[in-house]
């Protein structure tokens, strides 16, 4: 089942692969690295970044780690998230198809540039 | 604020959802009021919000759980069904409050319509506008009042008498046959005189001594006592209760408007007072009817005795069946009797109708008569049982003909009906029934459009009203014949109707 959803892998999930790529983050961190690594363009509501969330874990690309505070959001205890081997792989493939798209892009004249 | 709000706005989601997440959604929504501040980010927080809920909302409740496919393995390994509960939160106090507020408005709000807002109007008051003609002429409705000159009956229907009701139209046109006259001989009254009855429509003046309303003006008393009595019988009698007692508010208060002083005689006084019933209910089954002669208070036995000796006499109506050319047998019917007295007379007539080729019933003299007799000869012309139609009376198993009829090979043969404007009541309903079976081609004019569905209530000695008792269910899309007619499947004229049948009849004939 969660192999169907993230087949296609939609952009919300992709996007927090990549998040979490640098480093563990927790939801609002994942959030804030979205928004940036897009230009604000997309920013994860609660409802999509959770439920994303939750599809990432049922397939084991990511994975919880143990809850800890943020040192810059107060004492709260949070739930950190960190990428699996599995989701890093995704990652990169997924990152490859979208070069490999690209690559078509350009050679149709549709994108200026040089090859990736 | 922007917490709280989200915080309730949470509880749109899965419990499921709610449980792993909702402390942490409302923590990021948490976070965000905090970094984001001022007008512009604060509203572009809840646009985001606002958003999400709008895509992951139906995500979450789309969302096939991980577990469902075993459930599912499981149920195709059983073959039988299963029920498997996805949401193990138990409903909330809220919910079972809004449940039963709903629940208790749609229980009052479909009672209140079924009592006030939902009134029966026919079919035919929707899709053909009452025609003028039918609404004013008065032979063209319900139960005809017992008028002793002529078709003289005791009232259509007379109540509880426990024998079966007949139906019968008492408007005379030209062209009477010895037979009706001899039956109308009959039905003379008993004192002797002779009222001349409602031929032309006209009010005659009465020779009958009581009979001192006719042509004179009503008194003040008279009206009085036939819109009480109209009233009253409404109220005790009519289907609705409600609409019973809406039409006989109006019939009181036009009364007291003076409305009713209009009448100028007692025929236009008994159509007033159908106008203005039909007004509030429109009910065409529903009619005043006035009878120049006394009504007869109780005369059943005397009635049935002289009805008895008139049917003898008359060869209950039947008159000989003649054989046509291309061997067509024809029929002609000037009512349809009561079969307690006259289902020998109709059996011997239908027997020597056995070897024709095809049959013509000329019921264009037929102003009506009983629905037992309509259902006697109907089940010689199928080969199994079908319903028949009747308006005055729910659906029992008399509803079906006692098809086959033994020894009859009248089946499959083509049948036509001949029509008049004079073809009324039961004979009506013998054509409207065929002609919606698709068992006979009517031909001839439209029928006189009389149901006389109601029970005949009398209200003094001039005056009585009928009042349909029950709400048999056509089924049949289209309306019944009441004050419409039947109409016939080839329009002439009715002098030509028997000709044009025969030709019908000749040519369905060689084509076999």
């Amino acid at each position: 089942m969660p192999k169907r959803k993230l087949d296609p892998l939609p952009s919300a999930a992709f996007q927090i692969l990549l998040a979490l790529a640098g480093e563990d983050l927790h939801g609002y961190g994942i959030m804030r690295n979205v928004a940036e690594q897009t230009d604000g363009r997309m920013r994860l509501g609660p409802g999509t970044l959770y439920s994303s969330i939750q599809t990432l874990l049922d397939a084991k690309l990511i994975e919880e780690t143990e809850p800890r505070e943020d040192a810059k959001l107060g004492h709260a205890r949070r739930r950190y998230y960190r990428l699996t081997s599995a989701g890093r792989k995704l990652a990169r493939s997924e990152a490859e198809r979208l070069r490999d798209l690209l690559r078509v892009a350009r050679s149709r004249k549709i994108l200026r540039g040089e090859y990736v | 604020m922007s917490e709280k709000i989200y915080a309730w706005l949470l509880r749109l989601y899965p419990s499921r959802f709610r449980e792993a997440y909702g402390e942490e959604a409302r923590q990021l929504v948490r976070d965000r009021c905090r970094d984001e501040q001022g007008f512009l980010p604060r509203l572009r927080l809840w646009l985001d919000v606002l958003s999400d809920l709008a895509l992951s909302l139906p995500q979450a409740y789309f969302h096939v759980r991980p577990e469902l496919p075993s459930y599912a393995a499981h149920l195709h390994s059983d073959g039988g069904p299963a029920f498997v509960v996805l949401e193990e939160e138990s409903l909330g106090p809220g919910a079972w409050f809004v449940g039963g507020v709903l629940g208790l408005a749609a229980v009052v709000s479909f009672s209140f319509l079924l009592n006030h807002g939902v009134k029966y109007v026919p079919l035919g008051a929707l899709i053909h506008p009452a025609r003028g003609s039918a609404d004013h002429h008065p032979s063209s409705f319900a139960p005809r009042p017992p008028e002793p000159a002529r078709d003289s009956q005791l009232p259509a229907g007379a109540p509880a008498s426990g024998e079966q009701r007949e139906m019968v139209a008492t408007s005379s046109g030209p062209g009477n046959t010895a037979a009706q006259d001899a039956q109308e001989n009959a039905f003379t009254p008993t004192d002797g005189s002779h009222a001349l009855g409602q031929q032309g429509g006209q009010p005659q003046p009465a020779t009958n001594a009581v009979s001192t309303l006719a042509g004179a003006g009503l008194d003040r008393a008279e009206l009085e006592r036939v819109v009480d009595g109209a009233a009253a019988n409404l109220k005790e009698h009519y289907i609705d209760p409600v609409v019973a007692q809406k039409m006989a508010d109006a019939l009181v208060e036009h009364e007291k408007n003076g409305d009713d002083d209009r009448a100028t005689d007692g025929r236009g006084f008994a159509e007033l007072l159908t106008r203005q019933m039909r007004e509030v209910s429109h009910d065409r089954h529903l009619e005043v009817l006035f009878s120049e002669a006394p009504l007869p208070e109780q005369a059943r036995a005397e009635f049935h005795a002289r009805y008895r000796k008139a049917m003898e006499q008359a060869n209950c109506t039947f008159e000989p069946v003649k054989v046509l050319p291309h061997n067509i047998g024809y029929l002609k019917l000037n009512s349809f009797p009561d079969p307690s007295v006259c289902k020998a007379k109709a059996a011997a007539a239908m027997a020597s109708l056995n070897d024709a080729d095809a049959i013509v019933f000329d019921l264009r003299d037929n102003r009506g008569g009983y629905p037992g007799m309509v259902m006697l000869i109907a089940a010689y012309l199928f080969d199994h049982p079908v319903y028949i139609y009747t308006p005055r009376e729910n659906t029992t198993s008399e509803s079906w003909t006692r098809s086959p009829v033994p020894g009859s090979r009248l089946a499959n043969k083509p049948v036509y009906v001949l029509t008049s404007g004079r073809t009324f009541s039961a004979a009506e309903h013998f054509s409207y029934n065929l002609k919606m079976l698709k068992r006979a081609k009517l031909v001839g004019e439209t029928t006189g459009g009389a149901t006389d569905v109601g029970v005949f209530h009398r209200i003094d000695d001039h005056f009585g009203i009928g009042i349909p008792e029950t709400r048999a269910i056509n089924p049949y899309l289209i309306p019944d014949w009441a004050g419409t007619g039947v109409e016939p499947d080839v329009k002439v004229k009715a002098g030509n109707a028997l000709e044009t049948a025969v030709k019908l009849a000749e040519s369905k004939l060689q084509k076999k």
